[in-house]
């Protein structure tokens, strides 16, 4: 896997290389701005970007734009959005396409090595990977406007973990329940929120993203 | 302040009371005349009825000349008549003998009408009234009985019917009672007028008060008083007199109090504006010399608030105080405040008011733009403590969150770093344990980060901002965005979020409202911000950070406006320049 970083801050962009570089990943550029960025892409068809939101000359939501012009004209390649702050519109626009191969999680998260290189490894395999805060925060919200009390406790805890992107496998082994389980408890959440059933895992986190938005 | 100068048109008023003067003159040397037919007492006593009147006739006639709006002047050159009249009792003819007896004791009656109508001229209230008319029939009334029933001489005996002394003393004693009753309820009225009276006022009316008591304690009383302390007779009249003839003296001064030189009424006040003088005083001066009241002030309105000529809002004076409104082509431009007890007739205020509305709307002009001046400094003033406030606010906030929670970690690292017994898996654990508090400390100043300025604002501008904010909501909340926040100045996208922000945050904590709406409208030079709640209303307009966050709307250019009407919901409503 080839990957490279976009981010303008030196010390944070060197931690970065030093905690993702390994036989499997191998850091191919860095970029300071979103328009290096572009270039580096284009240049090296990375498998994996990693990039901050707020970068120069504006520092306004250029790295954003940028990953999603990425995952527009490049849909195969993976990307990651590190940020300081996190929101769920961000979240939603850049699920918005196509959820397969997305990340997008608050700074502060790379300091957790071993989630933070799970999380790496399941946006490179294909899967989806949205920050808790985004996803407590849309629950918290969707819980007073929506009734999520109608679920068991394990079905919003299953729910959670729908979100934040995980497949059934990974819930079952963040839950310590087997995937049996987990595949009740997602039939039962679509029952009683009456979500529509997705093709795929990543569809379904566009799904519930949505539906606890919407 | 220079005397307002006397007017060609208060002319024809000086010819009137030339006129009286002229005619009192002649009725008092018709009396002169027909008193030295009497043989019986001294001419020298005999004229002192007479002379007491001319003293009241002159008073009077200053007083009305220089305050022809002041009935004060009237009353006395009634008091006048009154005397001359008195004065008839002496002479040889029995018609005008008849006359004087039925009024001797009316000048006590007139004293209390003196007192009641002080400082105007009129009986203000019907207690005031009814004390006097009171006072007036027992003088006259009570007054025959004595004439009647007592035996007298010739010619004074007009009024004889019979001589039963017993009725002449009963009647006489009935008079006194209700005249002790008559003074009391005077003493009562103007202790009740001094309790409300401000301090100059007072300084007037107390020793006016106690010198017309003592006045009308002297008639029937000091006589035998003074005799009773070996005074002769002739002295005794004497002082009883003098101290009569001091009472129009008294209140002629009083009325004319202030500095009352030669001013006039309107028409002065019309001369004033006329001259043009460079060295005009202020308005309110020249009205208040004009109408004969120092205390008259001006107020005008400027945004809802009443200020004077120097833009300074006008705080209510203590004591009676009139008002009336001044209107200019339908506007309201001024108010004239005055003191009641002085002026009853507020129709006299509202001409002079109207006399100089146009002088009134131009001094208005410049206390608006004073007023203006005073709010921006204030308001300035207020952005400068708003600011130092929120800064304490947030050093507060970092001491006792974020710096404590550092040095915590601080030390949690320093003994992770001296541990030297402990194996690699519990190293491990704590440095795990350490990296989870950090998380925790560094989700603090997000927070914190995010209440200073929120990154969304930032980096999307103020609709995704306020997108972001009602997402975030707890209660459903309509959101309305028209036209695109594209080129909004920063300050403008801040002030705009913040007010959007504090007005719902307000509706959240205090409107129980079931559902919020926003609506933010931008055309191309104004962007106006609409919160509104169905909840309970009754909003302070000052809650929260909103009086802060009007300051800030007005230095753009813009208002904020809350309406909050009890139990019909709050509508916040701000408008802010933003013209490129």
């Amino acid at each position: 896997m080839r990957a490279v970083i976009a981010e303008d801050h030196a010390l944070i962009r060197e931690g970065l290389i030093r905690i993702l570089e390994s036989e499997r990943l191998s850091i191919v550029g860095v970029a300071g701005t979103p328009q290096a960025l572009l270039d580096l892409v284009a240049l090296e068809t990375p498998d994996l970007v990693i990039t901050d939101i707020r970068m120069p000359p504006t520092f306004n939501d250029e790295g954003l734009v940028a990953a999603l012009q990425i995952r527009r004209t490049r849909p195969s390649t993976a990307v990651l959005v590190l940020s300081q702050f996190v929101h769920q519109q961000y979240a939603l626009e850049l699920l918005e396409n196509d959820p397969a191969g997305v990340g997008y999680l608050l700074k502060q998260r790379v300091g957790d090595l071993a989630t933070f290189r799970a999380d790496v490894e399941r946006i490179c395999a294909g899967g989806t990977v949205i920050d808790p805060e985004v996803v407590s925060a849309m629950l918290a919200r969707a819980e007073r406007g929506k009734g999520l009390g109608r679920l068991t406790p394990r079905q919003r805890e299953v729910l959670e973990h729908m979100a934040a992107g995980r497949s059934n496998g990974s819930i079952a082994q963040q839950l310590f329940i087997t995937e049996k389980a987990v595949v009740q408890h997602v039939s039962g959440i679509y029952d009683t929120l009456g979500l529509p059933v997705s093709p795929d895992d990543h569809r379904r986190v566009l799904a519930v993203l949505r539906y606890l938005q919407g | 302040m220079q005397p307002l100068p006397r007017s060609r048109a208060s002319r024809p008023l000086d010819l009137a009371l030339w006129q009286l003067a002229c005619a009192m003159a002649v009725l008092v040397v018709i009396e002169c005349v027909l008193l030295a037919d009497n043989t019986s007492v001294p001419y020298a006593y005999l004229l002192g009825f007479p002379l007491i009147g001319v003293v009241y006739l002159s008073a009077g006639l200053v007083a009305w000349r220089r305050r022809p709006g002041n009935r004060m002047g009237a009353l006395m050159v009634w008091g006048g008549l009154v005397y001359l009249l008195v004065g008839l009792a002496n002479v040889q003819v029995p018609g005008l003998i008849a006359l004087g007896q039925l009024v001797a004791s009316v000048p006590l009656a007139l004293i209390v009408h003196l007192l009641l109508a002080f400082p105007s001229g009129r009986l203000r209230s019907r207690t005031a009234r009814l004390v006097v008319i009171i006072g007036y029939l027992i003088c006259t009334v009570l007054q025959l009985p004595g004439e009647m029933f007592t035996a007298q001489d010739p010619p004074f005996d007009v009024w004889f019917v019979a001589d039963r002394p017993e009725l002449a003393m009963l009647a006489s004693r009935v008079q006194l009672i209700i005249g002790v009753v008559v003074m009391v309820a005077t003493a009562a009225i103007l202790v009740r007028r001094l309790r409300v009276a401000t301090g100059p006022q007072r300084r007037v009316l107390i020793p006016l008060a106690v010198y017309g008591i003592v006045a009308v304690l002297m008639l029937p009383v000091g006589g035998s008083l003074l005799r009773s302390l070996g005074v002769a007779v002739l002295t005794t009249v004497l002082i009883q007199m003098a101290i009569l003839a001091g009472v129009p003296i008294a209140f002629a001064l009083s009325v004319l109090r202030g500095g009352f030189a030669r001013t006039g009424e309107l028409d002065d006040l019309a001369a004033w504006l006329s001259s043009g003088a460079p060295d005009r005083p202020r308005l309110a001066g020249a009205v208040g010399q004009a109408l004969g009241d120092p205390t008259v002030t001006v107020g005008y309105p400027v945004d809802g608030v009443v200020v004077d000529a120097g833009g300074r809002p006008v705080v209510p004076q203590p004591g009676d105080r009139g008002q009336v409104d001044i209107d200019l082509e339908g506007r309201r431009i001024a108010t004239i405040f005055y003191d009641a007890e002085l002026i009853t007739d507020a129709e006299h205020v509202a001409q002079a008011g109207r006399l100089i509305a146009l002088q009134l709307d131009r001094e208005r002009l410049t206390a608006e733009l004073l007023a203006g001046r005073e709010e921006l400094h204030r308001s300035r003033l207020r952005v400068v403590e708003e600011a130092d406030r929120e800064r304490r606010r947030i050093a507060q906030d970092l001491h006792d969150g974020i710096q404590a929670q550092l040095v915590v970690l601080a030390l949690v690292a320093g003994r992770l770093a001296a541990d030297e017994g402990s194996d690699a898996s519990a190293l491990r654990e704590h440095a795990g344990d350490l990296r989870r508090e950090l998380d925790r400390t560094a989700a603090d100043l997000r927070r914190l980060v995010h209440g200073l300025m929120p990154a969304i604002l930032v980096e999307r501008g103020l609709y995704a901002a306020a997108r972001g904010f009602v997402d975030a909501l707890p209660v459903p909340t309509e959101l309305s965005l028209t036209g695109s926040d594209d080129g909004l100045p920063d300050v403008v996208e801040t002030t705009a979020y913040f007010v959007l922000a504090e007005a719902l945050t307000n509706a959240v904590k205090y409107a129980r409202a079931s559902t919020l709406s926003v609506a933010l409208e931008r055309t191309t030079d104004r962007l106006r911000i609409v919160v509104s709640d169905d909840g309970v209303g009754g909003a302070p307009a000052e809650r929260g950070g909103l009086r802060g966050l009007d300051d800030r709307v007005r230095v753009l250019g813009g208002r904020l406006v809350v309406d909050s009407p009890p139990g019909a919901g709050t509508r916040v409503w701000a408008e802010i320049s933003c013209a490129p």
